[in-house]
């Protein structure tokens, strides 16, 4: 088995608005400091929780440049929020289309758990039951 | 207790009827390269588009936004809803100048323990997106909400 890595030392709060505008999301606390922290989020935005996949998918196509991604299963169980640092890092299995990859806050706070698969991968195996369990 | 005393019994009701309608998703070079720049991604090298944008087509390119959904179905969206999973299955790579058209269905709506809201309704949406009648991606995400109480 191999490893991955990938790092962002901070996430930048002005990306969040364009990520609402692309997704149609108009939920305030990707925007809005104080209707973050008036849900309990904290006194700073949140990032979009497909932004946070997005790093998940960088390390996966820094690692296979020109594989094509076939599947991701992926269980979000925290928030990543303006100025936090992000690492992920990946395992890749024996048969090197599979890798079981995550997300955390530094100092090591997991937010995000995702299976990745790429070309000549095989369907993912749980057939959309999810390969994770969370509970927020 | 019957569906009508029951909030999310009434709207599970309405779940399985409520119509999504059909959108579309322009996706522009310049908008990939923008999303690229926002996530620190490697920059594109031909056609092919960040494969994120599965995701950002099926959720931005639905006939209604995901907020109006979940408000329409009688959930807290704006008491703090999140993202909880999402399964995405490639049936062929995103390219960019390209329109996507994308279909949404209400899956399932359930309301569960949670540590944080103490019970949580959780919407799952399913969509497809398909460009030229080809089908490019399945998704199947999860939001998450407080319980309206």
């Amino acid at each position: 088995m191999t490893s991955s890595r990938w790092e962002l030392p901070s996430v930048p709060a002005e990306a969040m608005a364009l990520w609402c505008e692309t997704l149609g999301d108009d939920n305030a606390i990707h925007v809005d400091p104080a209707a973050a922290e008036a849900l309990g989020f904290g006194p700073r935005t949140v990032n979009p929780g497909p932004t946070n996949l997005a790093y998940l998918l960088n390390m996966v196509m820094e690692a296979q440049p020109g594989a094509q991604v076939r599947c991701v299963d992926a269980a979000l169980i925290g928030n990543v929020l303006a100025g936090d640092g992000v690492r992920a890092q990946g395992i890749w299995q024996d048969d090197g289309t599979t890798c079981d990859t995550e997300l955390a806050v530094e100092p090591g706070h997991v937010v995000l758990k995702a299976r990745i698969k790429i070309e000549n991968g095989r369907d993912c195996d749980d057939h959309g039951e999810g390969v994770f369990s969370q509970r927020l | 207790m019957t569906a009508a005393k029951d909030p999310i019994g009434k709207a599970a009701l309405m779940a399985q009827g409520f119509v999504i309608p059909p959108g579309v998703f322009d996706l522009s070079a310049s908008l990939d390269d923008a999303i690229r720049r926002s996530c620190a991604a490697p920059l594109r090298d031909g056609e092919q588009a960040h494969p994120i944008f599965a995701f950002i087509a099926a959720l931005g390119g639905m006939g209604s936004r995901v907020g109006d959904v979940c408000r329409g179905l009688g959930l807290a969206f704006d008491s703090g809803a999140v993202l909880g999973r999402c399964r995405i299955d490639y049936d062929a790579p995103l390219t960019v100048d390209t329109r996507y058209d994308v279909a949404t269905s209400v899956v399932a709506l359930e309301r569960k323990g949670s540590r944080r809201f103490g019970a949580a309704d959780h919407l799952t949406l399913g969509m497809t997106v398909s460009a030229g009648g080809g089908l490019r991606a399945r998704v199947r995400l999860t939001t998450i909400m407080p319980a309206p109480v």
